[in-house]
């Protein structure tokens, strides 16, 4: 079984963009996770010195998925975020 | 499920074109987007019914304009390809100051996307300059400010607030890059260049794309217009009840042009309510040279200066608004000059 690590990028303290952002990937792992699928949701934040030199300037909020960043600068509904999951299972 | 998607399209396509096609018709019949109520008209009614008239006032002929705004907002966040400017402006050239004045703050309304990209610019090495000029001339300049001020307070305004707010930004940007302190930050937080690979963002297909940027416009216009509406009902008591005498004499001449820009500095006021007090002066009589300084006191208000200083410490804030604060006096100074407005 495939693990997917799940990186929600955004300011610290959130705003309600990062805020809906982390919520929707998380709603879409709990469904992943009952299908028995491995998924990890972690949220970063985007001005620590750590994200900007793996991944360089990004806007926020923004979403990683295995490392590479796959959305920025929107919120993905929960539709969106599900198929990006899919494809790398 | 095809046919669906491209209905979708097209009823989102229909309410972009009807904003544009509104405020075309709006520029075009002359028609104004402001309130027009007098302090003579506000003073004459009860006092619980001013706010609610000046409101009213302003949402019969502003609606149009915010609708706009908002939608258009909305299309640039979403349709200006983002990586393609962010690394413009992290490339440490000359043209990057350019991007950061002129084309990265049109699609940046909040400034929960101004901070991350300001600290970003500066950890992945692109320069203290570039990441304050675009700092500095994201409130002037954005898509959402530019279309309000230039519907409120007039094109003449607002083109000199954008042109000066641009060309402050970068001679800002270029004196705190040069000063020992901004060397030795810079040299500070250089960190290692990212992974190339790193980022490979997923093309959507234009109906979520479309959905997204209306969704961003829906977004702002849920944070912007409640306190819009909050500053509005201040700004309706100020035009009945502010002495306007008090405005001709001090908000005039070159003396009107420093306190201008003194006072619309550390007032914490979203642009938008900025612009509304704005025009509530000049109907008072505030004098052409001192709105453009007043409009210019945006980039050292307190709040901001606060979350820049936990990045770049305090002596680049007092650099750069200390000299924002100069290049206000400076532009109100030379616009009064120009239109003899002083």
């Amino acid at each position: 079984m495939k693990e997917i690590m799940v990186e929600v990028i955004g300011v610290d303290p959130p705003c309600s963009l990062c805020k809906q952002t982390e919520k929707n990937a998380r709603n879409v792992a709990s469904k992943l996770v009952e299908e028995g699928v491995k998924v990890e949701v972690t949220k970063l934040n985007i001005t620590s010195k750590e994200i900007i030199s793996k991944y360089g300037v990004l806007m926020s909020p923004a979403i990683a998925i295995n490392g590479r960043v796959k959305i920025m600068g929107k919120v993905p509904d929960v539709g969106v975020i599900e198929r990006l999951l899919r494809e790398v299972l | 499920m095809e046919r669906k998607r491209a209905l979708k399209t097209v009823l989102m396509l229909g309410f972009v074109f009807f904003f544009i096609v509104m405020m075309i018709r709006a520029i075009i019949g002359a028609y104004t987007l402001t309130p027009t109520s007098t302090a003579e008209d506000l003073k004459a009614l009860p006092l619980w019914e001013i706010p609610l008239v000046y409101i009213w006032d302003y949402a019969q002929h502003g609606w149009v304009c915010l609708g706009f705004a908002f939608t258009v907002s909305g299309l640039f966040a979403e349709f200006i390809p983002q990586s393609f400017m962010l690394q413009y402006m992290s490339s440490r050239k000359p043209i990057s100051y350019l991007v950061a004045t002129f084309i990265a703050p049109v699609f940046c309304v909040c400034s929960c996307t101004m901070v991350p990209i300001f600290a970003g610019l500066i950890y992945a090495g692109g320069g203290i300059g570039p990441a304050l000029t675009f700092l500095l001339a994201a409130p002037a300049n954005n898509i959402l400010a530019d279309v309000i001020t230039i519907q409120v307070l007039g094109w003449q305004i607002a083109l000199a607030d954008i042109v000066s707010a641009g060309i402050s930004a970068v001679v800002i940007g270029v004196i705190v890059s040069k000063t020992p302190w901004g060397k030795k930050f810079e040299q500070q937080s250089k960190s290692n260049p990212k992974q190339v690979d790193s980022v490979d963002l997923v093309k959507q297909p234009i109906d979520e794309r479309l959905w997204n940027a209306l969704k961003f416009g829906g977004y702002l216009a849920k944070r912007i217009v409640p306190a819009f509406l909050v500053g509005l009902v201040a700004v309706s008591y100020f035009q009945a009840f502010f002495p306007s005498d008090l405005v001709k004499t001090y908000l005039t001449g070159a003396f009107g042009v420093v306190l201008a820009a003194l006072l619309g500095g550390p007032l914490y006021t979203p642009t938008l309510i900025e612009v509304a007090l704005g025009k509530a002066l000049v109907d008072l009589g505030m004098k052409p040279g001192a709105t453009v300084a007043w409009l210019m006191g945006q980039p050292y208000d307190v709040a901001n200066s606060l979350s820049t200083s936990r990045i770049v410490g305090w002596k680049i804030v007092i650099t750069y608004g200390v000299l924002a604060f100069v290049c206000a006096v400076l532009s109100g100074l030379l616009f009064g000059l120009i239109v003899g407005g002083l």
